[in-house]
């Protein structure tokens, strides 16, 4: 028996669990079908009531910080737009800068499902964006041939080196969370140094411009008196997303994954290949991860800037943990990060805060998310005790 | 080759120091990727303070080397209780929680170093100056030769390190506390029922690595980088991780790890200078630690043995 | 002197959905030997466990030589002298025997008057005084890892005496041990009346009981059913008691009708991580419509020899062939389809996937299959209706049908759940290995009916368990495995448990 169960529950400020009439708060959090959502929701609260009070220790009004984030994204309009620019425009950006975050996050999601945490996805985006800008950016392929050779080449980059990050996990019993930091410190390194020996352009410091031809972003399409950005990648993501929805919940190749990482043991003894399945979840990681840095370097950029990892690998992870590794939940959750990250600047320069904030939140609402469980626990610990306490009057 | 022996050490021990603390943790039973967060967070804590009472008493930087090293190691303590909360009391994914710390470590020290910064100095810097800290020569003994250079140009902290690590390794061999420490990692159970509380082994044991990993950040930022600035993440805390589980959880091996670890990134660096390379195939060299890290992972993986109850959950009633 | 050293007054406990102790009152006198007896989930080990200050009661008093008590941990019942030898050793593996003894209550000494450190040397001694005094020889700088299970028991009752424990708890002590250990044991227990101490043991097993206790309390679901002077009370009469109804001692079985050879495994030989010979050179053969049981202590290399004929484990030499076809070189799913069924040991952790719904669990070897998946895709209804029409078949309990989380089952129904998918293989050959542990009385007795209904069915059954008892009653073969080999091999008719037990200590070859 559970020796804790017996302890009194102790009062938490953060949610008024132990109180004798729990509000609605509680009542929407202990429905267990809706928990999915209500708990992430939690989360993000409770993050922005820690930033809130970041924001107020440095004496600003976290309320204008929250509206301009928002209008900086796109999502709500900002009082004034400077020529050719609109709400629109500030929208399609954003979903610009969200399309990498979102294959990002797919990426570290079906990791996850095997049971893997792969945080090599900024190592990858970077293999698979150089790779893609020496093989693709700078050639003078037409525009139809140029964009399907630089996703495969981004696919297949990142799935090489997912496939690798798998193999040192099988064969060798490396952990996977070394081997990864391990290969993006290589990659940050070994590219830089390629950039910077062979195509840095001397005045940006950062690698040459790739041609339009290459990019997978339309860059300033003329449209109702806007200039805008044209994310082609963004379809591609939610397409991706639905497909690994369908692949995770209804495929045989899924239900392996998924069975390897909840029990590697059980798997091996139904019969289920489990080296096949950790490379085949990490190559398909990689793979994802390299479609997000293709996206990214040949897409949001043009240009990469050597010794520097793009911190989408990163805020991947609180997305996914956000969206509770489901491919639907990832792609709102990507949405809410993105607006996050996107309004930071936009904040920075009305609010005067450091734009560095968007990462705070980033971190606590993965600081919170990774309290989900126990808050799971909690609420389910309390029903129990509050049948228990009906049980009793009754 | 003077060079390589006092570049190698002055790289190692920190290394070293911070893999103590992270065997302080895992032979307690958790898991430490968290490591990497702990000695950024504790050399901003070192570096802002001794910024601030520098600014304030107007004294000179490197004569509050010590000060500084006392606030980081709280530092690193402090923000070692967040792990030891998420994974003890919240009983959270460890690997997910020492994840979540660094990104957050990252994200709050370098946008509080430009907030602070901008607002208190009115500087827009994302850096703490600190400069670097006085090396010293022991006379006699530096003469001998090829060995010698081991007792030259060494940074203050590099004894500091060795008196903190002699006394980590009697702690956690010789006493009471480091007996218990270690049972943890194997049987909690057996803890628990020789009526000892785990948690509070655990939580301590966590404290301690967040200690010495904020020691270990410090070193580096008074030697490799001169400054605090978010560079300092890089990834040293993970070879710090590395190098323990070469060592097989143990502090000795791990003390042999790191060496090679100082002395590959120290011998690559001389390479290029006497080759006469250009400066950009220093970024190859710098490659050199992770590319090793690999290879002996490779090699040495297999054969070592984690801490049997290492990153379970501690659950009392479970039997 | 209060006549009672230990009295337990009214004593009820509640866990969420049941009643573990009602009401109960026992009185234990010094130096006498008590047996609590009941089955599995009777409340004795609950009961215990609020004596050594693992659980409080939540009514009821504790008295301890004659004043009452308020034991709220288990450091409390230690001041108190009470010790207990858990079921499920609590030992560090890779310690020494005499770092196990002292931890949490280590002899210190100080270097140079200053440095505090543990005194091993001291301890050391203390140690070997004490197992001389009682009978029971331990090596202190040995590793627990390197020593059988039954001197890590004595291990455990060093622990006791080394705190200096009056009142010894042993909880089911000899569930591990071999025919020979138990006599061993029993005979410590009986020195350890001798010296003074009052023990209180705890066990189903009545022919114990009758051997060495002097007073025995009877619990039934919570409840004390009576507490009886063992002399003066047949053991059928316990029994009775014990399981509230008549009992049948043996379980029915008809005798076994022996086919053709369906499983023949010849010279297996399996080496562990370190390279040692876990199996030496073993050979047997099993016919349809028969149970063979491998018989040994544990660790001797049975699971190893279940885990190499189910592909788990690489096999370094021999072969196994199945119905004349050689599988030594077949992976884990192709002999699976062959007709291998394999109840694993660790159910938990090998059985289930926890954290999956019950009908993805009861299709964890058939999800593949034409029917459950055309052209890669699962049809989830399907396999749905699957699990319910298993869920009724094998009476599977559980909270939301199939979608329940494994996790959230009782131990019993989780086993049904792993039988049940396993006969629905409707493979030729059974491996079970320790199908019944952990369970209680009424899921025991389904279970060996289950396995000699496959049997009857004219299925070739491999059973390995530790319990001695269950392979006696259901088994038609016995093999005895020591040492990785296999000592004997016999009718399960022609042996006594005391030859299989010296079979399985080494003592006597066949």
């Amino acid at each position: 028996m559970d020796k804790e169960k017996r302890k009194p529950t102790k009062p938490t400020e953060k949610m008024n669990l132990s109180s004798d009439s729990p509000g609605i708060s509680f009542h929407l959090l202990a429905n267990e079908k809706w928990q999915p959502i209500t708990i992430p929701a939690f989360s993000i609260l409770l993050s922005l009531i820690a930033a809130a009070i970041v924001i107020l220790l440095i004496g600003k009004n976290p309320l204008n910080a929250f509206l301009n984030l928002l209008q900086g994204s796109g999502i709500l309009p900002k009082p004034s737009y400077a020529g050719y620019k609109g709400i629109l425009t500030d929208f399609l950006s954003l979903l610009n800068a969200m399309t990498p975050l979102l294959f990002a996050s797919l990426a570290v999601a079906v990791a996850f499902k095997a049971g893997l945490f792969n945080i090599g996805v900024s190592g990858m985006m970077l293999t698979a964006g150089f790779t893609a800008t020496v093989a693709v950016g700078y050639s003078d392929l037409n525009s139809f041939l140029a964009k399907p050779v630089v996703l495969i080449i981004g696919i297949g980059a990142g799935a090489v080196m997912g496939a690798f990050v798998g193999w040192l996990k099988y064969r060798f019993n490396i952990n996977e969370v070394v081997s990864t930091i391990m290969l993006n410190n290589i990659a940050q390194y070994v590219f830089g140094f390629f950039i910077n020996a062979y195509i840095v352009d001397p005045v940006s410091r950062q690698s040459r411009y790739i041609l339009d031809s290459s990019r997978l972003t339309l860059v300033n399409v003329e449209y109702g008196g806007l200039k805008m950005d044209i994310p082609l990648g963004f379809i591609l993501a939610i397409a991706a997303a639905v497909f690994l929805k369908f692949f995770m919940d209804k495929t045989i190749l899924g239900y392996e994954i998924k069975t390897v990482g909840a029990n590697r043991n059980a798997a091996k003894y139904a019969g289920i290949n489990v080296k096949k399945n950790i490379i085949l979840a990490m190559v398909i990681s990689g793979a994802l991860a390299g479609l997000a840095g293709v996206t990214y370097y040949l897409g949001y950029f043009s240009s990469i800037q050597p010794k520097v990892l793009s911190s989408v690998g990163y805020d991947a992870i609180a997305v996914s943990l956000l969206g509770n590794s489901n491919p639907v939940g990832i792609v709102f959750s990507s949405l809410l990060i993105s607006i996050i990250s996107k309004g930071s600047t936009y904040m920075s320069s009305i609010a005067g805060i450091d734009q560095d904030i968007a990462s705070v939140i980033t971190g606590l609402i993965l600081l919170f998310s990774a309290c989900g469980e126990y808050i799971k626990f909690k609420i389910r610990r309390l029903n129990d005790r509050q049948l228990e306490r009906k049980e009793s009057e009754a | 080759m003077d060079t390589i022996i006092i570049d190698g050490l002055s790289f190692a021990l920190p290394l070293f120091i911070m893999a103590i603390g992270g065997i302080y943790s895992e032979r307690s039973g958790i898991t430490n990727l968290a490591i990497e967060g702990l000695q950024g967070f504790g050399a901003f804590i070192g570096a802002l303070a001794v910024i601030l009472i520098s600014n304030f008493a107007k004294t000179d930087l490197e004569s509050l080397f010590y000060l500084a090293i006392a606030f980081a190691m709280i530092g690193g303590m402090v923000f070692s209780i967040l792990h030891a909360v998420l994974c003890i009391k919240f009983k959270a994914n460890q690997v997910i929680s020492g994840v979540v710390i660094n990104i957050l470590s990252v994200a709050l020290t370098s946008f509080l170093t430009s907030q602070i910064n901008k607002n208190a100095f009115g500087a827009a810097s994302d850096k703490f100056q600190l400069g670097v800290s006085k090396r010293f020569t022991i006379g006699g003994l530096s003469r001998i030769p090829v060995i010698g250079a081991v007792f030259k140009g060494i940074y203050p902290f590099e004894i500091v390190i060795i008196i903190i690590a002699f006394f980590a390794w009697y702690v956690l061999y010789k006493t009471r506390y480091g007996l218990r420490l270690r049972a943890c990692g194997d049987n909690p159970h057996s803890v628990d029922a020789a009526g000892v509380e785990v948690s509070r082994i655990r939580f301590t044991a966590v404290m301690v690595s967040g200690a010495l990993s904020g020691l270990g950040g410090m070193c580096f930022a008074y030697s490799i980088s001169a400054n605090f600035s978010p560079n300092i993440y890089m990834g040293y805390g993970y070879l710090a991780i590395a190098a323990l589980i070469f060592g097989n959880w143990k502090i000795l091996p791990a003390l042999g790890a790191c060496l090679i670890f100082g002395f590959a990134k120290s011998g690559g660096y001389r390479i290029v200078q006497l080759m006469k390379l250009p400066s950009a195939y220093s970024d190859l060299i710098m490659i050199l630690p992770y590319v090793l890290t690999l290879l002996l992972l490779i090699f040495f993986s297999k054969t070592n043995r984690a801490p049997r109850a290492l990153g379970e959950i501690y659950d009392k009633g479970k039997r | 002197m209060p006549e009672y050293i230990v009295e337990m007054k009214l004593i009820t406990k509640k866990f969420p959905g049941i009643v573990a102790n009602d009401d109960i009152t026992v009185q234990i006198k010094k130096g006498e030997i008590f047996a609590l007896l009941g089955e599995n989930g009777a409340g004795k080990s609950t009961l215990m466990s609020m004596l050594f200050g693992m659980y409080e009661p939540d009514e009821g008093e504790i008295w301890v030589r004659g004043s009452k008590v308020k034991i709220d941990s288990p450091n409390f019942a230690t001041k108190l002298n009470i010790g207990m030898v858990h079921q499920h050793f609590k030992l560090v593996q890779n310690y020494t025997i005499a770092e196990n003894i002292i931890l949490g209550v280590e002899p210190m000494k100080k270097l140079a008057g200053i440095f505090p450190y543990v005194d091993i040397r001291d301890a050391g001694r203390r140690i070997e005084k004490l197992s001389k005094k009682f009978g029971l020889e331990v090596d202190p700088d040995n590793k627990i890892e390197d020593v059988n299970v039954s001197i890590q028991q004595r291990v455990e009752i060093l622990k006791m005496l080394y705190r200096e424990a009056e009142i010894l708890i042993f909880d089911e002590p000899t569930a591990v041990l071999t025919p020979q250990e138990i006599e061993f044991l029993l005979d410590i227990i009986k020195g350890l009346r001798e010296g003074g101490k009052t023990i209180i043991l705890i066990t189903h097993k009545l022919e114990e009981i009758k051997k060495v206790a002097d007073r025995c309390a009877v619990l039934c679901r919570g409840k004390l059913i009576d507490i009886l002077d063992v002399k003066e009370t047949s053991t059928r009469r316990m029994a009775n008691l014990m399981v509230g109804r008549e009992v049948n001692f043996e379980t029915v079985k008809k005798p076994a009708h022996r086919k053709d050879v369906v499983l023949k495994v010849s010279h297996l030989t399996v080496k562990n991580q370190e390279h040692f010979e876990i199996v030496k050179e073993v050979s047997f053969s099993i016919r349809g419509g028969e149970i063979f049981a491998i018989a040994g202590v544990s660790g001797n290399g049975q699971v190893e020899i279940a885990d190499a004929i189910a592909g788990l484990t690489k096999v370094s030499g021999g072969t196994i062939e199945l119905n004349d076809t050689d599988i030594t070189n077949y992976n884990i799913r192709r002999r699976t389809l062959c007709g291998i069924s394999y109840i694993p040991e660790d159910r938990q952790n090998f059985g289930l996937v926890l954290d999956f719904t019950l009908s993805d669990n009861l299709a964890l070897k058939s999800y593949f299959k034409k029917n459950f998946s055309p052209k890669g895709i699962l049809n989830r209804g399907e396999i749905d209706r699957y699990g319910n029409k298993l869920i009724e078949k094998y009476d599977i309990r559980s909270g939301q049908g199939v979608r329940t989380l494994v996790r959230s089952m009782s131990g019993g129904n989780q086993q049904k759940v792993i039988i049940a998918r396993e006969i629905e293989l409707a493979s030729p050959f059974m491996i079970f290995v320790q199908p019944t542990r952990g369970l209680d009385i009424g899921a025991i007795e389904n279970i060996h009916n289950m396995i000699l209904q496959e049997r009857d069915k004219g299925k070739a059954i491999l059973l390995i368990s530790l319990e001695l008892d269950e392979i006696m009653s259901i088994s038609d073969t016995i093999g005895v495995i020591y040492n990785g080999q296999l000592q004997k091999t016999a009718e399960t008719k022609s042996l006594t448990p005391k030859e299989v037990g010296e079979f399985m200590m080494g003592v006597r070859h066949g």
